[in-house]
C-alpha cells in the first residue's frame, strides 16, 4: 500500500461542477455495479484469476497504444499551430520587413560602366573627373534635418529661394522628394548610397550599422579626399572613421527636447572652417542641423519656435554663401519633411517632400525651359529624387557614382548655362543609366531572378535609348537620347521601388488576421470545461471500480472521455480546414490573383483551418465563456498578459520592460502570499507564506543583473559585465558560477527532500553529474577570464586556452544533452520502495517514497539538464541569474501546489513572465545590438553550422527556453503515478504558457504595424517585434520537442514500473 | 509533505469549511454612531485630500522635507478621525455590535470596567504603524523601488501608507493574532479601516504605472505617483469599504 498518498484535486472545483461530478461519479459507479451483477453468476472464481492476469497486461498494453495516439494527436496539434504562427509570422514579415540584398560591388574610378561618349582631359583619374569631367574640387553639404519644401517659399521667406531667383545661374531651388521610411538614418543612407530604403538591409554583418554598401563618403575617402562633420552623430555611426578625426565635431542626436546644442555646435564650428586658411584641411564638409526637426517633434511646424529657428537657419546660410569660394559647390537640403504634428517616419506628402538648394559662386547652373527659371511653387512641380543628389554630387565633383545607384543626374547641373547642352546631358544620363543596368544585373543575378525583357520593361527601354544614342550624334538630337536614357531611368525606378520600399499594409493585416485567430484558438483549447475538471480527479474509488469494469468488457468499446479525444478531433478538423483552405487558396493564387504570391494560399489555408478547429473546439463544449476568469488567478493571468500587451504600444513601457516584468512577478508573489494566509493549515500557512517570500526575494535580487538599453539613460546602470563600455565580466563576477556551483545543486536537492523523491537516479544526477557540469562551466569562465586578462600568458599559449576552453564547453554540453538526454530515457522514476514485515507477521507491509511527486520529481531532471547548458552558455552574471531562475520556477510550483492552482491558468503565465524577465536578465534587451555573437563561440573554434546559431539562440533566448522546459512540471509536480490525463493537463498548461507568448507576439506586430509612422519604429517597435516573433517560433519548437516530448519519456518510464493511469 | 489531511478536508466540501479561527471571526467595524463621528467620518477624507492637494507643488519640488513635514498634519487627522469615528480596541463597540436603541430609550453612560484607554490605544497603534513602516519599506523595494539611494523617500512613503492603511486597523483591532491573520489574508469584512488598506495598497500598485512614461514631468520622480495612488486608493477604498462593500468579504 503506497504511503504518502496525496488525495486531492488539483483544483477547487466550483460548486456546480462539484455537484456535476458527484452526479457522473454516481452514475458511473451504478453502471459498474450493474455489470458486475449480471457477471456475478456466470464466471466462476477460479477461471477469472488466472486469465486475469493475462487481461491485465492485454489492458496496460492497449493503455499504452493508447497513450502513443494521444501523444501523437497532441504533437499533431502543435505542429499544426507552429505552421499557423510560421504563417502569421511571414506573412506580416513580408509586408514590414522589405528585405534588400546588399551588394559588396564598388564602382572604381578608372571603370566606367559604358565607354564615354567624349573624352576629356585628366580622364579616368581624380584630377580631371573619373566617369566626367569635373565641375567642383570641393563642396559643403549642409543638411537641415526636416527642411519641408514649403518652408523655403514662398520667395521672399528664405535665402535660398531669393538667391535662386535673382541669379538662376548661381542657385537653383528644387523640391527634394524622399523615399519613405522618412526616418534620418534611411534617409542619410539613401542620399550616400543612392539607394531605396528597406526596414532590413540583408548584409553581410547584421548586427552593425555601418553602410557596407557602396557609396559618397567611400568613394571620397578610397580616392584620397578629406570629409570634415559637424552635427548630428548618426553619420558618425553609419560612417565610422571617414571623417577628419580633430575636426569633426559630431553631437548627440537623441534629445529631441533640446533644440539648439547641435546647431549651436555646428554654427560655432563651421566658420573657422571656411576661413582661407583652414579650406586645405578638407574636401568635403558636411554639416547636420537638427533643431529644425526638434522643434517639430516638440511644438509641430507652425510654433513661433519653428519661425525662430527658419530664421536663424536662412541667417546662417546668407553667412555661409558669402564665404563660398569659386571651386566649391553649396549644398543645402532636408532630409525629409514633417506631418502637420511635426513628426515624421511615414509616407504622407508632407513628410516627403524636403527641399534642395545648390549654390556656386561660378555660374554653373542651366535650365531645359526658360520658365523654370522661377523655382516651383509648391513641391509638386518639378520635383527631383534624393537619390538624385548621389550622381549628380558625384559627377560634379568628378568622383565614380556609386555601385548601388538609382539616381539620375539632376538636369539643372548639367544643362550649361548659355545653350542647352544636351549632349553633356545625354553624356551624364549615360552614365548613370550604365551604372544603373549594372547594378541590376549584378542583384538580379545575386537573388537568382531573371530580368524580364517584355515591351515596356527597363531592358527594352535600354535597347531603344543605345539605339537613339548610336543614331543621334548632334548636339540637339541628343536631346532625344537624353530623353531615351531619362525612361529607361524611371521605369527601373518605378520597379525598384515597388520591390522594396512601401509597407504591403493589406499583407500585414492578413498576417495578424492569422495571428490573430491563432490566439483565439489557443485560447479556446485551454478553456475548461466540465470533463477537464471531472478527468483530474484523483480518485482512488473510482479508478479501481472503472477498471474492473474494463476487465470485464473486454471488448473494449468502452466510450473515451473527451479530453482523450479532443486532440485527435482537432487535428482532423485542422486538417480538413487545411485541405479545403490549399486548394482554394491554390486555386485564388493560380487563377485570380495578379501576382503568383503563395504566401497569400498559405495565409488562406491557416485561416480556414484554424475556423475549423475553432469550430470544432465549439462543438466540443468549449466555450468562449469558459474564457471569462472568475477567480483571482484567472483575473491575476489576464492582467498580466494584458497591460503587457497595451504597454507594447508605448515606447516608454516597451523600454522598462525588465522592471515591468518584476513588478508583475513581485504582484504575483504578493498575491501568493495573502493567499498563503488563508490557508487552514498552520503548516501550509507557513510553507505557503516561506516560497512566495522566496519567490519574492529571488526575483529582486536577480533585477540586479540588468544591461541597460540606450533609451534607459541616464535611469539604469549596467551590471551584466564590468563596465558600461566592455562586454567582459568583472573578476568578482567569476565567483558568481561557482557559488551556483556549489549551492544550486543543494538547493534543488532540498526541494526534492521534501517530497521524498531525492531517490533513484536524482542523488547521482544532481549532486555529481549536474554539479560537475556547472563546476566545468566556472572553469570555463575562469579561463576566459584569464585569457581576455593575459593572467596565464606566461604558462599557456593563446591557442592551447582555447583547446583546454572548447573542450570543457563540449564536454558540458554533452554531457547535458547527450548523457542527460539518455538518462534521462532510462532513469527509473525517484522513488525507493521499503517493504517492512505488518505486524501480523504474514503480510508485507511496502512503502514507497516519493510516491506522490514520482511525475514532478523525475521530469525535473530534463529542467536540470537544459539549466546545465543554459547556464554555460550564459556569461558569469547570466548563470548566476539563471540559477536563481531554477530556484524561483522550483518555489512557484511549491507555491502553486500549496494553493492548489496546477489548474488555473496562472501558473504557465507567471512562468511565461519569468522567462522573458530573466531574457532580460541574461543581459540582453529587446534590441539587436544586445546578441551576445561571441556566444557562438563558446563550444566552437570557429562558425559552424547549424550548432553555431542554435548557441546564440540558447543564449539569447535562455530564459525562455528554461521557462518552456519547465512548463510540464507545473502540471505534474507532486502528482502521483495515478494522476490521470497528465498529458492533456501538460498539453494545456503549455497552452496557457504559449498563448501568453502568442498574445505578445501579436501585440507586438500590430502595434509595430499600426506606429509604422512613429519616430521610434526602428529603435523600439520593430526590434520588439522581431524578438516577440522569434521568441514564439522558439518556444513551440521548445515546447514540442523538448518539453512534450520529455513527458512522454517521463510517463514511459514511471509507467513501466506503475502501471498506465490513461 | 505538507499536511494533506487538512487539504482534503477543505477541497472536498469547499465553502462550508470553517476557518481554523472559527469562533473569533473577525467582524466589520461600523464607525460609532453619534452625530459627530458621522460627520467626521465625511469631513476627514476631504481634509486629507485637500491637505496633499495643497502641499502637492511643494511635494514635487522637495519631496522629502514635504512629506516629513506633512506627517505631523496626516498622523493628527487619522487620530483624530480615529478617536472620534472608530470603536478602540477592546472597547464594548469593538467587542459587539451596538444595540439599536428602543425608542425613547436612552444610551447608558459608558461604564465599560474593560474600556480601554483612548491614549494608550492611540500611542500603540501609533507605535505599531510606525514599526510596520519597515515591513512595507521592504515590499517597496521588493516591487522595484530603489534599494540603496532614495531611502528617505521610500520610508517617508511607506510611513505615510501606514498611518493612513494601517493605524486605523491598529487602533481598532489591536494586537488580535486571529483579526491580523484574516486582515492580511484578505478574508475580513470589509469596513472603512480595511477598504481604506486595500485601496491604499491597490492605489500604491497602480501608482507606479506612469513612472516609466517618457513625459519628462517632474511629478513622475519617484515616489510621488505611488503618494497620489496611496491617497487616492485610501479615500476611495475607505469610501467603499464604509458603504457598498461593507460587511462583504473578498471572495465570497
Amino acid at each position: 500500500m503506497p504511503s504518502q498518498r496525496q488525495q486531492r484535486p488539483k483544483d477547487g472545483p466550483s460548486e456546480y461542477q462539484t455537484i456535476a461530478a458527484q452526479y457522473a461519479r454516481a452514475k458511473r459507479l451504478k453502471e459498474i455495479e450493474d455489470a458486475n451483477k449480471k457477471l456475478l453468476g456466470a464466471e466462476a472464481d477460479e477461471k477469472r484469476s488466472g486469465a486475469a492476469e493475462t487481461q491485465r497486461a492485454a489492458f496496460e498494453a492497449r493503455r499504452k497504444r493508447g497513450y502513443e495516439r494521444r501523444f501523437g494527436w497532441t504533437l499533431g496539434f502543435w505542429v499544426w499551430m507552429t505552421c499557423i504562427h510560421v504563417v502569421g509570422i511571414v506573412l506580416f514579415t513580408g509586408g514590414f520587413l522589405l528585405t534588400r540584398l546588399v551588394l559588396d560591388e564598388k564602382s572604381e574610378c578608372s571603370v566606367p560602366p559604358i565607354a564615354p561618349l567624349a573624352a576629356w582631359d585628366g580622364q579616368g583619374s581624380m584630377e580631371g573627373g573619373c566617369w566626367h569631367p569635373k565641375t567642383f574640387d570641393k563642396a559643403v553639404v549642409v543638411l537641415i534635418d526636416a527642411l519641408r519644401y514649403d518652408f523655403t517659399v514662398p520667395v521672399e521667406d528664405l535665402a535660398q529661394a531669393e538667391t535662386a531667383v535673382r541669379s538662376p545661374e548661381n542657385a537653383v531651388l528644387l523640391p527634394f522628394i524622399a523615399d519613405p521610411p522618412t526616418s534620418t538614418l534611411q534617409r542619410l543612407k539613401g542620399l550616400t548610397t543612392g539607394t531605396l530604403p528597406t526596414l532590413n538591409d540583408l548584409g553581410s554583418s547584421f548586427g552593425g550599422t555601418a553602410i557596407e554598401e557602396d557609396n559618397l563618403l567611400m568613394q571620397l575617402n578610397s580616392l584620397g579626399k578629406r570629409i570634415v562633420h559637424l552635427g548630428d552623430d548618426t553619420w558618425t555611426s553609419l560612417f565610422p572613421g571617414y571623417f577628419e578625426a580633430n575636426i569633426s565635431k559630431p553631437y548627440d542626436s537623441f534629445n529631441v527636447w533640446d533644440l539648439h546644442t547641435v546647431d549651436n555646435g555646428v554654427l560655432e564650428h563651421i566658420f573657422p572652417l571656411m576661413q582661407k586658411e583652414n579650406q586645405t584641411q578638407w574636401d568635403v564638409l558636411i554639416g547636420h542641423f537638427l533643431g529644425v526637426d526638434h522643434a517639430g517633434h516638440r511644438y509641430g511646424p507652425n510654433h513661433a519656435a519653428m519661425t525662430a529657428k527658419l530664421q536663424q537657419m536662412n541667417t546662417f546660410v546668407q553667412d555661409l554663401v558669402k564665404t563660398i569660394d569659386d571651386d566649391t559647390v553649396l549644398i543645402v537640403m532636408g532630409d525629409h519633411g514633417m506631418d502637420s504634428k511635426g513628426d515624421h517616419g511615414g509616407e504622407s506628402d508632407d513628410e516627403v517632400e524636403a527641399a534642395l538648394w545648390m549654390y556656386s559662386k561660378r555660374p554653373v547652373f542651366g535650365r531645359t525651359k526658360p520658365e523654370y527659371v522661377t523655382p516651383p511653387a509648391t513641391a509638386k512641380e518639378r520635383p527631383v529624387n534624393q537619390i538624385d543628389l548621389v550622381p549628380t554630387l558625384a559627377l560634379l565633383l568628378g568622383l565614380p557614382i556609386p555601385f548601388n545607384n538609382l539616381g539620375r543626374p539632376i538636369e539643372e547641373a548639367f544643362a550649361g548655362i548659355k545653350d542647352i547642352a544636351w549632349d553633356n546631358l545625354a553624356a551624364v544620363s549615360r552614365l548613370a543609366s550604365a551604372g544603373i543596368r549594372r547594378y541590376q544585373a549584378s542583384y538580379f543575378a545575386a537573388r537568382g531572378i531573371e530580368q524580364i525583357a517584355k515591351p515596356g520593361s527597363p531592358a527594352e527601354l535600354w535597347e531603344s535609348a543605345t539605339e537613339s544614342a548610336t543614331k543621334n550624334t548632334s548636339v540637339k538630337a541628343r536631346e532625344l537620347v537624353y530623353r531615351a536614357y531619362t525612361a529607361y531611368q524611371e521605369e527601373t525606378l518605378r520597379i525598384c521601388k515597388d520591390l522594396w520600399a512601401r509597407f504591403d499594409v493589406p499583407k500585414m493585416a492578413l498576417g495578424i488576421a492569422v495571428m490573430a485567430l491563432g490566439v483565439l484558438v489557443l485560447l479556446v483549447y485551454v478553456s475548461r470545461d466540465e470533463d477537464d475538471d471531472f478527468a483530474v480527479l484523483d480518485d482512488a474509488e473510482l479508478d479501481f471500480a472503472e477498471k474492473s469494469l474494463e476487465l470485464q468488457d473486454a471488448d473494449g468499446q468502452t466510450e473515451l472521455p473527451s479530453y482523450q479525444t479532443l486532440s485527435k478531433s482537432l487535428v482532423k478538423a485542422a486538417a480538413i480546414g487545411s485541405t479545403i483552405g490549399a486548394g482554394l487558396g491554390a486555386g485564388y493564387v493560380s487563377t485570380v490573383a495578379e501576382e503568383q504570391d503563395w504566401t497569400i494560399a498559405a495565409a488562406i489555408t491557416a485561416l480556414t483551418s484554424s475556423l475549423a478547429v475553432t469550430i470544432s473546439l465549439l462543438g466540443l463544449g468549449k466555450s468562449l465563456t469558459n474564457l471569462l476568469p472568475n477567480t483571482i488567478w484567472g483575473w491575476l493571468g489576464v492582467i498580466f498578459t494584458v497591460s503587457q500587451s497595451i504597454g507594447f504600444a508605448s515606447n516608454s513601457y516597451t523600454i522598462w520592460e525588465d522592471s515591468i516584468s518584476l513588478f508583475f512577478l513581485s504582484t504575483f508573489g504578493f498575491v501568493s502570499m495573502i493567499a498563503a494566509l488563508r490557508l487552514p493549515a498552520r503548516t501550509d500557512r507557513i510553507l505557503g507564506i516561506y516560497h512566495s517570500v522566496v519567490f519574492i526575494l529571488l526575483g529582486r535580487l536577480a533585477s540586479f543583473s540588468k544591461l541597460c538599453r540606450e533609451e534607459q539613460m541616464p535611469y539604469c546602470t549596467s551590471t551584466y559585465y564590468a563596465s558600461a563600455n566592455s562586454s567582459t565580466s568583472a573578476p568578482w563576477q567569476l565567483a558568481l558560477p561557482f557559488v551556483v556551483f556549489a549551492g544550486i545543486p543543494s538547493i534543488i536537492k532540498g526541494y526534492l527532500l521534501s517530497s521524498r523523491s531525492y531517490e533513484g537516479l536524482a542523488p547521482f544526477w544532481i549532486d555529481w553529474v549536474f554539479r560537475g557540469a556547472l563546476g566545468l562551466a566556472a572553469t570555463y569562465w575562469t579561463l576566459d577570464a584569464a585569457g581576455n586578462g593575459q593572467w596565464l600568458a606566461d604558462y599557456l599559449s593563446e591557442t592551447a586556452l582555447k583547446t583546454i576552453q572548447v573542450a570543457i564547453a563540449q564536454g558540458v554540453l554533452a554531457l547535458a544533452f547527450v548523457a542527460g538526454t539518455t538518462a534521462f530515457v532510462w532513469a527509473p522514476p525517484c522513488i525507493k520502495v521499503l517493504t517492512r514485515a505488518g505486524s501480523g507477521g504474514r503480510t508485507a507491509q511496502v512503502t514507497i517514497l516519493g510516491y506522490g511527486n514520482a511525475n514532478g520529481a523525475r521530469y525535473l531532471l530534463l529542467v536540470v539538464n537544459m539549466a546545465a547548458a543554459c547556464m554555460l552558455l550564459s556569461k558569469p552574471m547570466g548563470s548566476g541569474a539563471l540559477a536563481l531562475m531554477v530556484w524561483q520556477v522550483l518555489s512557484l510550483v511549491e507555491v502553486l501546489d500549496l494553493n492548489s492552482l496546477s489548474a488555473e491558468s496562472i501558473g504557465p503565465v507567471v512562468l511565461a513572465l519569468l522567462g522573458e524577465f530573466y531574457y532580460f536578465k541574461t543581459g540582453h534587451q529587446a534590441v539587436l545590438s544586445s546578441i551576445q555573437w561571441d556566444s557562438a563561440f563558446i563550444p566552437l573554434f570557429a562558425l559552424r553550422y547549424p550548432w553555431s546559431p542554435l548557441v546564440v539562440m540558447l543564449n539569447t533566448f535562455a530564459g525562455q527556453v528554461l521557462a518552456c522546459v519547465a512548463v510540464p512540471l507545473l502540471a505534474l509536480w507532486k502528482t502521483s503515478p495515478r494522476r490521470k490525463g497528465g498529458l492533456e493537463t501538460v498539453a494545456r498548461c503549455l497552452g496557457v504558457f504559449v498563448a501568453y507568448y502568442a498574445v505578445e507576439s501579436l501585440a507586438t506586430m500590430a502595434w509595430a504595424g499600426h506606429l509604422r509612422r512613429h519616430l521610434m519604429l526602428f529603435r523600439v517597435f520593430n526590434p520588439r517585434f522581431m524578438m516577440g516573433a522569434a521568441v514564439l517560433l522558439v518556444v513551440d519548437l521548445v515546447g514540442m520537442l523538448v518539453a512534450l516530448a520529455g513527458v512522454r519519456a517521463n510517463a514511459l518510464a514511471v509507467s513501466e514500473v506503475f502501471g498506465w493511469a490513461d | 509533505m505538507s499536511a494533506p489531511s487538512g487539504k482534503t478536508a477543505t477541497a472536498g466540501s469547499g465553502q462550508k469549511t470553517a476557518s481554523p479561527d472559527d469562533g473569533t471571526l473577525c467582524r466589520a467595524m461600523p464607525t460609532l454612531p453619534s452625530p459627530l463621528a458621522q460627520a467626521i467620518r465625511h469631513v476627514h477624507p476631504v481634509l486629507l485630500l485637500s491637505l496633499f492637494y495643497l502641499r502637492f507643488g511643494a511635494l514635487v519640488r522637495d519631496p522629502v522635507p514635504t512629506l516629513l513635514h506633512s506627517l505631523l498634519a496626516v498622523a493628527a487627522l487619522q487620530i483624530a478621525y480615529a478617536v472620534i469615528c472608530l470603536p478602540a480596541a477592546g472597547s464594548s463597540a469593538a467587542v459587539q455590535p451596538a444595540k439599536k436603541l428602543r425608542p425613547g430609550e436612552k444610551r447608558k453612560p459608558v461604564a465599560d470596567a474593560h474600556a480601554p484607554n483612548i491614549t494608550s490605544t492611540v500611542v500603540v497603534a501609533l507605535g505599531l504603524s510606525m514599526f510596520a513602516t519597515f515591513g512595507l519599506q521592504i515590499f517597496f523595494v521588493l516591487f522595484g523601488a530603489p534599494l540603496l539611494t532614495h531611502i528617505p523617500q521610500t520610508t517617508l512613503c511607506s510611513l505615510h501608507l501606514s498611518l493612513l492603511g494601517l493605524f486605523p486597523l491598529f487602533y481598532t483591532h489591536g494586537i488580535s493574532t486571529s483579526d491580523w491573520l484574516e486582515i492580511l489574508g484578505a478574508r475580513a469584512p470589509f469596513d472603512e479601516a480595511f477598504g481604506g488598506l486595500v485601496g491604499g495598497c491597490v492605489g500604491a500598485w497602480a501608482g507606479a504605472v506612469p513612472i516609466p512614461l517618457d513625459w519628462d514631468r517632474e511629478w513622475q520622480k519617484w515616489p510621488i505617483t505611488i503618494l497620489c495612488g496611496v491617497y487616492g486608493g485610501y479615500v476611495v477604498g475607505k469610501f467603499i469599504g464604509g458603504t457598498l462593500a461593507y460587511g462583504k468579504k473578498f471572495g465570497a
